[in-house]
């Protein structure tokens, strides 16, 4: 478990000593607090109320910052270490592939966590100059953070298991950013497709919908057990991809 | 300490990189791990550091299977890659602490594993410093502290002192003399002057075959040609080579004029230099003599004797 705790601070701490997290974090709160704005101020004024805020800001703004964040921020994780030939010293220290897989996530995932917390202070400030009281329901508010945090685990994963497959970080964030856009656009087709039965299959597996569910305060538990085991099942690939490196080298 | 018998790594692609090769090293030995580049000796390394799986045959780092015992053998030994690998964004002292932390140091023992490190390598000085921001030198110096860093008793050192500056060899050579009086080391080189100043046994790689595993001594008995004599005299070279061609045992005699001095290189089987009777003979002629000495052949010859003819056999 110290092993494992070492891995995990090594790897948010690498993210704290490049450009890319802070560049990163200024552009998505930018993105973030301009959306947000956005919404208070349009949307608050036709009479919406906070939780037309929250379906706008994370059903829909929030897609945003997924899409564009995860695969940068996810892009480096073993790329990185393989070009520079670190990956060597890692993996021949004596640590299990599994806790080299899985301390990556988490510390990406950490990153990505940060990432999102000052998008908090938006309450207080929105309660600030609002002309009248804005009741905030936490309940709901903590809702659409685990949505944010559930997808976004998810979507982290896919990056790093893109990461493991090659040497060069721009490929990785390519491929992720292509996947995890399939896996969004996919989302449409429970509304969009032509084919009854196409959308009755594709309803289930709708991150778009999953999302405005959780930004209503509805978690709902089909959706967490469908994201964890996911992100379960691209990181056990993952593990895979990297012990293949064994026989392939 | 290693058993490596009949090993065999083949890479997609159909590339054999490690052909059934069997080499042993014993508890206390330096041994040298010799070949040109692309021989398979950084296979055979990564192999042993379990970072590569074999395609066949065992591995046995003290008695554990490198295969099924991959962690504990990892554990137990001290690798440094040929790259010498490390995080740039990373100070010295941080580095090692966390080396030491992956490599399962308790916190007591971190603090005195990273010291004795740092000092060995002497990097006391620069353990504040970040690594990106060090010579090569000293990054090497910081790699071999993080092999050493849990006070293995084998290490296993690819390269340690490729792209160095000579004073910066001279101190990693003088390091691993000092580690090999408490460690067993396999060090890998292309450079025979390397293996030569450090080892007692080499292991010579050739194609991803064993050429040898042998003694310097023996290596240089079986593999150079002969004892090399080198005699200088005021004469005529076209004098001398008539009658150096009469002594016995001459199997290659070669005379150049030297402005007034006639220098000859004679080649004699082992053993068989006859220093007496040139002597002798020099006296006999009354010529002035400017040079007699016994050249040994260097590890250098015998290698491109064996890589180059012994490739095929």
């Amino acid at each position: 478990m110290r092993k494992f705790v070492t891995l995990w601070k090594r790897e948010v701490a690498s993210y704290f000593v490049s450009p890319v997290a802070y560049i990163l974090a200024t552009m998505f709160l930018v993105v973030m607090g301009i959306g947000f704005w956005f919404l208070a101020n349009v949307r608050l004024l036709d009479g919406a109320t906070f939780y037309d805020l929250l379906r706008g800001f994370y059903g829909g703004v929030a897609w945003f910052a997924v899409l564009m964040v995860i695969p940068v921020l996810s892009m480096r994780s073993f790329a990185e270490e393989k070009r520079s030939g670190t990956l060597e010293m890692l993996l021949t220290a004596p640590v299990r592939d599994i806790e080299v897989v899985f301390s990556k996530f988490l510390g990406v995932f950490t990153v990505y966590v940060v990432m999102w917390l000052p998008t908090l202070a938006f309450y207080p400030l929105l309660q600030r100059v609002a002309q009248q009281p804005i009741p905030i329901d936490y309940g709901a508010l903590a809702s659409a953070y685990s949505g944010i945090f559930l997808i976004g685990s998810f979507y982290l994963s896919i990056g790093v298991f893109c990461s493991s497959l090659t040497r060069n970080s721009i490929s990785s964030s390519i491929s992720s950013f292509t996947l995890i856009a399939i896996l969004f656009l996919a989302g449409f087709l429970p509304a969009v497709s032509p084919i009854p039965l196409i959308r009755e299959l594709t309803l289930p597996f709708s991150p778009l919908l999953h999302m405005m569910d959780y930004a209503r305060g509805v978690v709902d538990t089909r959706s967490v057990v469908l994201y964890l085991s996911s992100t379960l099942l691209i990181l056990m690939c993952t593990t895979r991809i990297l012990e293949s490196r064994r026989w392939r080298a | 300490m290693i058993n490596v018998q009949h090993l065999t790594k083949k890479y997609p692609g159909g590339v054999t990189a490690v052909q059934d090769v069997s080499f042993s090293v014993g508890k206390g030995e330096v041994v040298g791990f010799l070949g040109p580049n692309g021989a398979g000796k950084s296979t055979t390394m990564r192999i042993l550091a379990g970072y590569l799986s074999p395609s066949g045959g065992e591995v046995q780092v003290k008695g554990m299977d490198v295969t099924r015992k991959n962690i504990e053998v990892r554990q137990c030994l001290g690798y440094l890659p040929e790259t010498c690998p490390l995080y740039t964004d990373m100070r010295v002292g941080e580095y090692l602490r966390y080396r030491a932390d992956l490599k399962g140091l308790s916190r007591r023992h971190r603090r005195t594993g990273v010291e004795r490190a740092m000092e060995q390598c002497g990097l006391l000085d620069v353990q504040k410093r970040m690594i990106g921001h060090l010579s090569k030198g000293f990054r090497q110096r910081v790699g071999i502290a993080d092999a050493l860093v849990h006070n293995p008793d084998l290490l296993i050192l690819d390269e340690p002192t490729i792209g160095l500056d000579p004073n910066q060899i001279v101190q990693v050579r003088k390091l691993i003399r000092e580690l090999s009086e408490s460690h067993t080391l396999l060090i890998s080189s292309h450079i025979l002057s390397e293996i030569e100043a450090t080892c007692d046994r080499v292991v010579v790689m050739n194609r991803g075959q064993i050429l040898e595993s042998a003694s310097l001594e023996e290596l240089e008995h079986r593999w150079s040609p002969g004892t090399s004599l080198t005699l200088e005299v005021k004469a005529e070279a076209s004098v001398v080579d008539k009658i150096l061609r009469v002594f016995p045992d001459v199997k290659k005699l070669e005379v150049v004029q030297d402005g007034e001095w006639a220098c000859a290189e004679l080649l004699f089987d082992h053993g068989a230099a006859p220093h007496e009777q040139l002597h002798e003979w020099v006296l006999e002629h009354k010529w002035p003599l400017r040079e007699l000495h016994t050249r040994r052949h260097s590890l250098e010859e015998t290698f491109v004797s064996m890589t180059c003819e012994g490739g095929e056999a």
